[in-house]
């Protein structure tokens, strides 16, 4: 737990999260444990349509955040792309997309109805770009998701939560010395201000996954229903 | 004596504040003949200068200087990643608003070079160490992404509330606001209206509300006068105007409010005629971009299509850096018989009437009126005739047509012309 003093201070919308030195480089890390699991490469470009007070866009490099000394681009010698997530700046998107190519695309759950009808008008379709791919960052409550090949990252903004869906075992996974389940609550060993969050619809998933055997494994969705 | 030498005594932050014109035009060049020569091993660039016949390395004055072509967006679009050559680490985009987007690319160096002048426009502004700063989100502009790391090197602490700059974001930011307590606040200028119309909504006491604030930073939207002291006079806080763009501009006003000061150790910015020569001090032309240190990418004589002015009279504060102030895009403005009025100009001209400022203010492009200067107010109906006197005395424009919003609230947003049919749909 985290007992330095408090230098940034990141408002959510049910908390807030405080940092001192260090912490911010713990959580590039993990997120950078994060997308080795959902398959991003060395070396990719990666786009992040999030709000910029997402720890996805804020862990991106150091060049975002003081205090962080590798953020996801200096760890991974990736490139980030940031794009906000509000509806004039979704617009954008396509030709973004269009001039950087990026690897990856990490798009938030909530807009991502809205930035595949408005890349498809702007005639792009983004689930067809040749060699990118959509990373959906679903919440606790996302809504449910429309159909296409996209991998997944469950993030719980005030729990400092990033659950990343493993391209190997297709599980959620809750990475070991980082989080617990209990019963459906996820509570964060690591940052003191973390709130537990409780996905709807987890299911817990008794196996382990051979790229972290010591980690918890979960699906979300309705067994009929399949992953939302 | 450095530029950046740290003074850091009143509310003087480094020695280039006070440098003569001659010092700092001596030293710009120098600085300009470097990041050309840096650039000329740019495939876009060499192709750019080699196609005006101009050779770089015969640079040696600023006559020189002024013979390089002019780069626009649409080429620097065109020319893909071919002159992003250098690798940075972190992208932006513009914000499209005349067009297709530009993506602009951060390296570290670069990054470590802007954050200087961002901690001497903070200082300006009156932030001391000890402090804690309310910002908006550190991925949203390039500029932003130095707030933090300013605020954390002057001795502060960053917060930051939850989401964009959107007015649907206003509850997070008070309830950042109450919770953290900021002396400090940096936010858009749209977003603080939207913010007072919210207290005025919720009846909320806007002065209780900021009672710990002392300064506000605001960007995004050149301030009038009587947007300013509206704001400040309702938040109970100074408020300070931040300029810049993406692509490299920066600029930070002193207490004294007069336009924002140049940040010239790391950008040369030119202000110019509608034939390519220097607009003298006092009159408006396009803002045109250098940056003057050889990281990130190379902005040479970049054309930011924004309309500017520079002021060289001497500022009450003392410092000898030129101020400008960017009062917006050909995309913010309307030509009405063949004079360019920008949206600030209209504001200035409703923003007079004290029970008129802060309200939205929109042209309206409509191409059936050449002569005639289309205007929308937020709210009902109040003192058009006195508006259209000053629009005709300030700006020369002789027929006004209003169209009162009434209760048709429309976001304060970066956008401040639409279209006829936009408004007519409320």
């Amino acid at each position: 737990m985290s007992v330095a003093a408090t230098r940034i201070t990141f408002a959510s919308p049910d908390g807030e999260l405080n940092f001192a030195d260090g912490d911010l480089d713990r959580w590039a890390e993990h997120l950078v444990w994060c997308y080795s699991l959902i398959g991003v490469a060395e070396g990719s470009t990666i786009a992040v349509q999030d709000f910029g007070t997402s720890p996805l866009a804020y862990l991106g490099s150091k060049l975002l955040m003081p205090t962080l000394t590798a953020g996801v681009a200096e760890r991974l010698d990736a490139r980030i792309i940031c794009l906000d997530a509000s509806p004039d700046r979704i617009v954008l998107t396509p030709e973004v997309v269009r001039q950087v190519t990026p690897d990856v695309l990490i798009v938030r759950a909530d807009i991502l109805a809205l930035l595949l009808d408005g890349s498809s008008r702007a005639g792009v379709d983004l689930t067809a770009v040749p060699g990118l791919s959509l990373v959906v960052v679903l919440g606790g409550e996302s809504p449910p998701l429309p159909a296409g090949d996209f991998r997944r990252l469950l993030h719980c903004e005030s729990s400092l939560l990033m659950a990343p869906q493993c391209t190997l075992c297709g599980c959620f996974h809750l990475r070991e010395g980082v989080y617990e389940l209990r019963g459906g609550t996820i509570h964060n060993l690591v940052h003191a201000d973390a709130v537990p969050c409780a996905p709807r619809d987890l299911r817990p998933i008794d196996e382990t996954c051979p790229l972290a055997p010591g980690d918890t494994l979960f699906e979300l969705g309705r067994p009929e229903g399949g992953t939302r | 004596m450095t530029a950046t030498e740290p003074v850091r005594s009143g509310d003087t932050y480094d020695a280039i504040e006070t440098w003569s014109p001659a010092q700092l035009a001596d030293w710009q060049l120098e600085r300009v003949r470097h990041v050309v020569a840096g650039a000329a091993g740019n495939g876009f660039y060499a192709g750019h200068w080699r196609e005006a016949d101009v050779d770089p390395r015969r640079l040696q004055s600023w006559e020189d200087f002024r013979r390089l072509p002019l780069t626009s967006k649409q080429t620097l679009v065109a020319a893909g990643e071919s002159w992003t050559a250098r690798g940075g680490n972190v992208a932006f985009s513009t914000r499209g608003t005349s067009g297709e987007p530009l993506v602009v690319w951060l390296d570290a160096a670069e990054s470590e070079t802007f954050i200087v002048p961002t901690m001497r426009g903070y200082w300006w502004a009156g932030f001391r160490p000890g402090q804690t700063a309310l910002m908006q989100s550190p991925a949203w502009h390039r500029l932003a992404a130095m707030e933090g790391h300013a605020v954390l090197r002057l001795g502060g602490n960053a917060a930051y509330y939850w989401g964009s700059g959107g007015p649907q974001y206003a509850g997070y930011f008070m309830d950042a606001l109450e919770r953290v307590r900021p002396q400090f606040v940096t936010t858009t200028a749209p977003f603080l209206v939207s913010l007072l119309r919210r207290f005025e909504d919720d009846v909320i006491d806007a002065r209780a509300m900021f009672d710990s604030v002392r300064s506000i930073v605001a960007v995004g939207l050149p301030l009038t006068g009587q947007l300013r002291a509206h704001l400040s006079d309702r938040l109970g806080s100074e408020v300070f105007e931040r300029s810049g763009t993406q692509e490299g501009a920066a600029a930070d006003e002193c207490a004294m409010h007069t336009a924002p000061h140049i940040h010239a150790d790391v950008c040369h910015l030119e202000v110019l005629a509608p034939d390519g020569s220097p607009a003298p001090a006092g009159a408006r032309g396009r803002l045109v971009v250098t940056k003057l240190h050889d990281t990130g990418d190379p902005v040479i004589r970049y054309d930011t299509g924004d309309i500017a002015e520079r002021f060289d009279e001497p500022c009450g504060c003392g410092r000898t850096l030129p101020r400008l102030k960017i009062y917006g895009r050909p995309e913010s403005s309307v030509n009405i018989a063949e004079r360019r009025i920008t949206a600030y100009d209209v504001r200035t001209c409703v923003d007079a009437d004290p029970e008129l400022v802060g309200r939205q203010v929109l042209l309206v492009r409509d191409g059936n009126d050449g002569d005639v200067l289309n205007v929308a107010i937020e709210g009902t109906e109040h003192n058009a005739a006195a508006i259209e006197r000053r629009i005709h005395d300030q700006l020369g424009v002789e027929r006004v047509s209003f169209t009162w919003l009434g209760r048709a609230r429309m976001a304060w947003g970066f956008r401040q012309v639409v279209d006829k049919s936009e408004v007519q749909e409320r």
